[in-house]
């Protein structure tokens, strides 16, 4: 056992820089992609905000935050997690740590060319996609970097078993470069004709949230709810199912997206009804988490790291939800083009993983950099703010959606209407993404003491404590 | 699951299922969609787009107005694009194998746009809505939520003969405000956005009543 304590904070110390490295840039690109969000969403319900200038006209500012979280924050909190987990998980050290720093480097200078790539005015227009192509190659080079070093890790490892969290990872690490590939060579090395190009897009955003950033926090809710709790994942003998109906279904669900818009029919349909397949999915990985979790309820909530999982539980079950309703036709009909299916990729984006690595990042950084946690208020700030931020921004644009598309529907609403009624809500949906920000900013300040070499001196204590109810079950 | 070369083996598949299954398929069915001959004028639809037309989309993508516009019109009687006048029939693929890049859009924020050529055919009204969307317009501003783009024209001082003939309004201290070439592109791009022919594959199914007593 103490061998295997001491092996373990081996591996944790391996992945100290690479994981530092991103997680940080992750940080400093989810305040930035929480600032550009606040001002665009300021921009809907008072137009003249920024108008002035080109750079920050709706249009630019929305697309840059989009790509700033996703790529910025989503992608780097991704990779140090999933470095991180590989390692203990395949009891191997992490290698490479300079490779990965130069990776880092390239990715966040990819994120940073695309953004003011789009901000500058050389916006593609395709969701998600919108970074103009010279960073697209930075951005594909450095992930085969950073996603060939998680393979290297999970090759060497040194167990017998592989768990559902390396399965997840796994999938993960092969889907993006996949997708992002093909999505750029179908839609801007060679377009495709027509509206291909539009079910190319959806194929993309569909598989980005659902094959990337799920997986991801799906692997934190695998590892994180037995470690913490001491007890195996309930019924885990059906966790492979899960993992690959979850995986076939949302690889397809893609077209579920385009109901109703000019496509073959046969492109919606297929997608509605993988859309609907996947709740069995949810269902199954749903039984594996809450069971384990059932009975276990008051352990959990005394854990940071679990009441942000639960959180992430919560958000992907909410998202698939929204998803099952938006893949029905008569939902779809009032809903498709309002704030309901942003809200159900933002859920995705947010509520589901970003939560996760939240929680997940509560563990790992004291454990690769030997320090504690410097200002317990501040975490409990994070929480607060994240808990009714999620929570808010639900409401509220599941309320503004609602309206716009009732009225949408009637055709002798002029459009004025529509927008003096979401306005309200738009207001508040502002108010709730500075409330995240709050949230951000506490994490910002709690991540630079325990990041910093500087600021609180290395706890031996820290780095031995490995208090039972923290980490209790060897995975 | 033990075995790393099934786990990537079965993730190979299941995203080459998926790819295969919708964006080839998709690409094999409307990737080689070629236009449409009327049988009576012999003329070929869709037109490609003019050239200013076609740099004025470029402005569109870069203004990134797909953010909050549509380019789709559903069929009649799933939502209320037809009655809402956004186009007379429903968008099929065909009316798009003319855009290098295609806009269909996922949000209403503001109206669709495809038809907006045919439904608002006057320049005039566009560079004000851009200029200044609050504009009051038969009593009500042209567009609410809209944000102005003034960075589309140049304020400059009138000729010293008479005023530039695109000047949307004269200033009080004798300075006229004109429409950049990017504006102009822009609203020929939008003036351009027109679905007007019907394909046979955008009338409505109508089934036809079985014949009575047919067996």
């Amino acid at each position: 056992m103490a061998r295997d304590r001491a092996e373990q904070q081996e591996i944790d110390a391996s992945a100290k820089w690479p994981v530092l490295v991103f997680f940080g840039s992750a940080l400093l690109w989810l305040i930035i992609g929480g600032a550009l969000q606040l001002a665009a969403s300021i921009q809907l319900h008072t137009p003249a905000f920024l108008a002035d200038c080109e750079w920050f006209t709706h249009g630019r500012i929305a697309p840059a935050a989009q790509n700033a979280l996703v790529y910025g924050w989503g992608m780097n909190a991704g990779f140090a997690f999933a470095l991180w987990l590989m390692a203990r998980l395949s009891a191997a050290a992490l290698r490479s740590a300079g490779w990965l720093m130069v990776a880092a480097v390239f990715w966040n200078l990819g994120v940073f060319l695309g953004l003011a790539g789009i901000l500058g005015g050389y916006s593609t227009s395709y969701e998600l996609l919108e970074m103009p192509s010279f960073a697209s190659l930075l951005l594909l080079g450095s992930y085969l970097m950073i996603g060939v070093w998680a393979v290297t890790t999970f090759s060497v490892r040194n167990t017998e078993k592989v768990y559902a969290s390396q399965w997840y990872i796994l999938g993960a690490a092969f889907w993006f470069p996949w997708l992002f590939l093909v999505a750029r060579l179908m839609l801007s090395t060679s377009p495709v004709n027509g509206v291909v190009q539009s079910i190319v897009n959806v194929w993309y955003v569909n598989g980005l949230l659902n094959l990337w950033f799920v997986p991801l926090a799906l692997a934190a809710a695998y590892y994180f709810l037995p470690k913490i709790l001491g007890k195996p994942i309930y019924d885990y003998y059906v966790a492979v199912i899960g993992f690959w109906w979850f995986a076939i279904c949302s690889a397809c669900s893609a077209g579920s997206r385009l109901i109703g818009g000019p496509v073959p029919a046969w492109v919606a349909t297929l997608g509605s009804a993988a859309s609907m397949l996947v709740i069995a999915a949810v269902v199954i990985i749903g039984v594996n988490l809450l069971g384990t979790l059932c009975g276990n309820f008051a352990k959990a909530q005394k854990s940071t790291t679990l009441r942000f999982i639960i959180l992430s539980i919560v958000g992907f079950m909410l998202a698939a939800a929204l998803n099952f309703a938006l893949s029905v036709r008569s939902f779809a009909e009032m809903a498709q083009f309002t704030f309901i299916p942003e809200l159900r990729d933002w859920l995705l984006l947010y509520a589901c993983f970003s939560t996760a690595m939240f929680g997940a990042a509560y563990f790992f950084l004291p454990r690769v950099t030997g320090k504690v946690w410097r200002a317990p208020v501040l975490i409990s700030t994070h929480y607060a703010a994240t808990a009714l931020g999620v929570l808010a921004l639900t409401v509220g644009l599941v309320v503004a959606g609602w309206k716009q598309g009732h009225l949408l529907n009637l055709s002798d609403v002029n459009f004025a209407t529509i927008t003096n009624e979401i306005t309200p809500w738009l207001t508040y949906r502002s108010v709730a993404l500075m409330l995240l920000s709050i949230g951000h900013l506490a994490f910002l300040i709690n991540f630079v003491w325990i990041a910093c070499p500087c600021c609180s001196p290395c706890t031996t204590a820290a780095t031995i404590k490995n208090p039972p109810e923290m980490e209790a079950h060897q995975a | 699951m033990k075995n790393g070369l099934l786990i990537f083996s079965g993730a190979f598949a299941t995203l080459a299922l998926s790819w295969a299954g919708v964006v080839l398929t998709a690409n094999n069915q409307l990737g080689s969609l070629t236009q449409y001959k009327d049988p009576v004028d012999d003329a070929l639809y869709p037109a490609p787009l003019t050239g200013l037309a076609n740099q004025g989309r470029l402005v569109y993508q870069d203004l990134g107005c797909v953010s909050c516009h549509t380019q789709q019109v559903r069929r009649a009687g799933f939502g209320s694009d037809i009655e809402r006048k956004w186009g007379k029939h429903q968008s099929v693929a065909r009316d798009y194998i003319q855009e290098m890049t295609v806009l269909i859009g996922s949000s209403r924020f503001g109206p669709d746009l495809r038809n907006v050529g045919s439904r608002i055919p006057d320049a005039d009204y566009f560079y004000k809505l851009l200029y200044n969307p609050q504009t009051k317009f038969a009593g009500a501003p042209l567009a609410h939520g809209m944000p102005a783009y003034p960075f589309l024209f140049e304020t400059r001082p009138v000729g010293s003969v008479q005023s530039s003939h695109k000047a949307i309004k004269t200033t009080a201290d004798g300075k006229e405000i004109v429409p950049t070439a990017r504006a102009q592109a822009l609203v020929a791009y939008l003036l351009s956005l027109k679905d007007s022919y019907e394909y046979p594959e955008a009338k409505p199914f109508v089934a036809t009543e079985k014949k009575e007593g047919g067996h």
